[in-house]
């Protein structure tokens, strides 16, 4: 059932595209002229899509994904907003909730000072209590929040008065601001009514007792139906949000969205697939918007199994897997392939690295090099009697990667390598590739912007986080613990270059592309700025052409 | 009569028990967890392990079994860990939107299927019966979800007359609840169709099969002869004959109804219990998957007692045995 399905996508869409493509869009917009007007107009309702419902109102305990994010951060406020302007720079902050703050001498205490006329929807005033409260929530053990890992070096946050908070940090960190501005400011008056201890079992309770302090207001939430939220009319933002309301439809499946954007029912969508992102960028009715994402796809060999425990052995597995090939096969223009998890449109990438060629000879006398001939010549590379097969893992659900497996594992054939490949559904993938039972594996990860190695790179992250490869190399253990004493990102400069041009040596993983994030939405809609944050950034800024 | 339905409904309920408890053990038991399913890289394992005490996972699995068991005997089908509610409340919530699509698809199915099964039965051999044949065969083997993406390019796309998901239109909370009524039932049309056309078809073809059989029978024979109009004899005699197995089909198929809704509602974005039912299963909810799993099994017993017990009134050798 499931492959007949899958099968038929491909068929689907090319009949329905070849037909849309025959019938009349949208009525009654003149894109063109409305497109050149760029005087903002209030008013109207934006609707567009998300594939999944949000997990509720309560960040804390919501699992962290986009749609969530899209969400809360559009109806709560940090006190700092982060910007996407990290290519040339480590990304500024924009005041929000706080208008200033300030460093104490020795860089280990943080003072902001919070604006005085933000209110909470129910009228109350926001203040430093509410940002101390949501620091104790963040890390309440029974909270058990995901991200509570960003709080691990702040000591204690102090009211100073009601407008000013001290975070107080257990030492210097490069990622302090970003450690502090990290989650969403909560009501205190109106949660801490539910204890901490009940939280988990209260996803409803919380979205009853909404308070927030946002640019939008949450008007409704019908489960896997639609979110609609509303502009705060008490915003302390002049004029806007432009928007009279955001309507978010749950449209589970991608080929659904693409179809009511054709059809005029959904405004913005997300996401597109790189094929139907041509055919929209064909349609005059359409506008593509597309932008550089920060996350990279990847190859993680098991550096402690003993096919790929020689870095030889790995640089010639980069090297005979062409890369290039890959990513126009599978995405053409929007792809790029990388030779760093920090990528190039990033301001720390390191553009002195050359990418290892795409070279099979090179590739095979590496392996010779390293002892893996064919001695028994039945077309596979051997050593000390075992031949060099080995799995290599996707999970379910990403049918590019799964796609790049295959084109990888004729590409290793050629030099004498088989690699099969297994699929597994997330849960059990992650329990594999966490406790390293399993050879190679193809990931995704998105480099969060405090640019922390450690996370991919340190051993001491083995069998606890990402550093699923087990990789070990003492100059990058040391590295790193270094560059995490340095007083913000830009002092960590040297130290991500030198790590860099080590994992590009020693090829821990063989990074494959990165890729664009393709949103679309019709010409009634201005003003959009989704970028790699956010793919809803700014929406207090997006604005509706008026009809007629 | 009486001892035979208790006896079915006894070996029912065994089947049911053994069903949950195999289905708790092979999720339990699969590789992973859904505390492994939380999506930042970066969550050291500390929190999620927090995460698998709060849900009781840390515990040996015969002691998760007879917890479970000991609270589902009590009626607490314990809190989801994905919508982080009492899972019997996030069911009760979906199943209402799921029951409006099964009833509008059920009626789709028989008010299609049963004309057009006598249509065929009566045009036997001719080109209605051939296309009817040929096109219930058709409608029965394409798959949902490619029916329903066809259908939302022709009804909403080349024709634009009916929308293409959600049970309402955006804004229809304003309207009055006649309008509101209305604009369900506009977006009730394509999922119901979709959902029905295949029941339809196969209802199609046991109308038809069943009213043959029934043509050439006596008492058939019996009533033209008596000279009641052929609508009569059709309509009356043959067709009440001809549903005893159309009842048991939808018995049978009370269960597939369901399991189809979970294609369709995917595709037609409508938020129910089919919907509920795949999130779980790809957040690993174990509390909301075996709360499903009870359901779907109860519908399959139910479904198969309904059908057995027809059988048993239609045909008096059945409840004898």
């Amino acid at each position: 059932m499931r492959r007949f399905q899958t099968a038929s996508i491909p068929v689907v869409l090319t009949v329905f595209f070849l037909l849309a493509a025959c019938a009349p869009g949208p009525q009654g917009t003149d894109g063109e002229s409305q497109a050149n007007d760029d005087t903002p107009h209030s008013g109207g309702t934006l609707v567009s899509a998300f594939a999944v419902d949000i997990s509720g109102v309560n960040e804390l305990i919501a699992p962290t994904t986009a749609v969530n994010d899209s969400v809360l951060f559009r109806i709560f406020l940090h006190l700092l907003e982060e910007q996407p302007d990290f290519t040339e720079h480590p990304p500024s902050f924009a005041p929000q909730l706080a208008h200033s703050y300030e460093w104490s001498e020795d860089h280990t205490v943080l003072t902001f000072h919070l604006r005085e006329d933000v209110l909470w929807s129910d009228g109350a005033p926001v203040t430093a209590e509410d940002v101390r409260w949501t620091w104790q929530a963040q890390t309440h053990p029974e909270v058990a929040w995901e991200a509570s890992y960003f709080k691990d070096n702040i000591t204690d946050v102090e009211v100073v008065n009601p407008h000013t908070v001290r975070f107080h940090f257990h030492q210097v960190h490069p990622a302090q601001l970003l450690q502090a501005n990290e989650g969403v400011i909560l009501p205190k008056h109106a949660w801490s009514r539910k204890p901490f201890s009940e939280w988990r079992k209260s996803r409803n309770w919380f979205y009853e007792n909404r308070v927030t302090n946002g640019p939008f207001e949450m008007e409704s939430w019908k489960q896997d139906e639609e979110i609609v939220l509303t502009r705060n009319k008490s915003y302390f933002e002049e004029g806007v949000p432009y928007l009279d309301r955001a309507v978010f439809r749950i449209v589970p499946d991608q080929t659904s969205q693409i179809s009511q954007l054709f059809s005029g029912d959904l405004d913005y969508i997300t996401n597109v697939p790189p094929d139907d992102a041509r055919i929209i960028r064909d349609n005059d009715e359409l506008v593509l918007r597309d932008y550089w994402s920060i996350g990279f796809i990847f190859i993680t060999w098991n550096n402690e199994s003993p096919l790929f425990s020689d870095a030889r052995v790995r640089r010639a597995l980069t090297m005979a897997i062409d890369r290039q090939g890959i990513v126009d096969a599978l995405w053409g223009e929007f792809a790029r392939t990388t030779t760093s998890p920090i990528v190039d449109t990033v301001w720390a990438h390191n553009r002195d690295i050359q990418p290892w060629p795409y070279d099979p000879e090179r590739a095979k006398h590496l392996l010779a090099e390293a002892g893996w001939t064919d001695t028994d010549g039945d077309g596979i590379l051997d050593k000390g009697g075992r031949p060099f097969r080995f799995e290599i893992l996707n999970h379910t659900g990403n049918r590019q990667r799964e796609d790049a497996t295959v084109i990888a594992q004729q590409q290793l054939r050629e030099i004498g390598i088989e690699a099969r490949p297994r699929l597994l559904d997330i849960s059990a993938f992650h329990a594999a590739v966490l406790h390293g039972r399993y050879e190679a594996a193809v990931e995704g990860m998105t480099m969060a912007t405090d640019l922390n190695l450690r996370y991919l790179f340190h051993s001491g992250q083995i069998g606890v986080s990402f550093n699923h490869a087990r990789y070990r190399n003492p100059e990058v253990d040391r590295l790193i613990d270094r560059a995490d004493r340095m007083k913000g990102l830009e002092e960590m400069a040297p130290y991500l270059m030198r790590i860099q041009e080590i994992i590009h040596e020693d090829q821990p993983l063989t990074f494959l592309w990165f890729s664009k994030r393709l949103n679309a939405h019709n010409r009634r809609v201005h003003g959009v700025q989704g970028n790699l944050l956010s793919q809803w950034f700014g929406l207090r800024y997006w604005w509706l052409a008026p009809p007629g | 009569m009486i001892g035979f339905v208790l006896r079915r409904v006894g070996g029912s309920l065994v089947l049911l028990f053994l069903v949950l408890t195999v289905t708790f053990f092979v999720i339990h038991l699969a590789p992973g967890d859904p505390a492994d399913l939380l999506v930042d890289p970066r969550t050291p394992e500390e929190n999620r392990d927090r995460l698998r005490r709060l849900w009781g996972l840390d515990r040996p699995l015969g002691e998760q079994y007879v917890r479970w068991l000991s609270a589902v005997a009590q009626g607490d089908w314990g809190t989801s860990f994905n919508y982080q509610e009492p899972v019997i409340d996030e069911l009760a919530g979906a199943l209402p939107n799921t029951l409006v699509l099964a009833l509008g698809a059920t009626l789709v199915a028989f008010g299609l299927g049963i004309p057009l099964g006598i249509v065929a039965a009566r045009r036997h051999n001719q080109t209605a019966d051939h296309a009817l044949r040929v096109g219930s065969l058709l409608v029965y083997s394409l798959p949902t979800f490619w029916l329903g993406l066809m259908a939302i390019l022709l009804f909403s796309y080349l024709l634009p007359i009916l929308p293409a998901s959600h049970m309402h239109s955006v804004g229809s909370d304003s309207l009055s609840a006649g309008r509101r009524f209305l604009d369900l039932l506009y977006h009730l049309t394509l999922p119901a169709l979709i959902l029905g056309a295949p029941l339809g078809a196969s209802i199609t073809r046991f109308v038809r099969n069943s009213l043959l059989e029934l043509f050439g029978q006596d008492f058939l024979q019996t009533a033209r002869a008596k000279g009641l109009s052929e609508v009569r004899v059709v309509w009356v005699h043959g067709l009440r004959n001809a549903l005893v197995p159309v009842v048991q089909i939808l018995g049978l198929q009370l269960p597939a109804l369901l399991n189809g809704a979970l294609v369709v509602e995917v595709v037609f974005s409508w938020p129910g219990l089919g919907r509920v039912v795949f999130n779980s299963l790809q957040a690993r909810d174990y509390p909301m998957i075996m709360a499903a799993t009870a359901f779907t099994g109860f519908l399959v017993v139910a479904g198969t007692l309904l059908a057995d017990l027809v059988h048993a009134v239609a045909d008096p050798r059945v409840r004898d045995d």
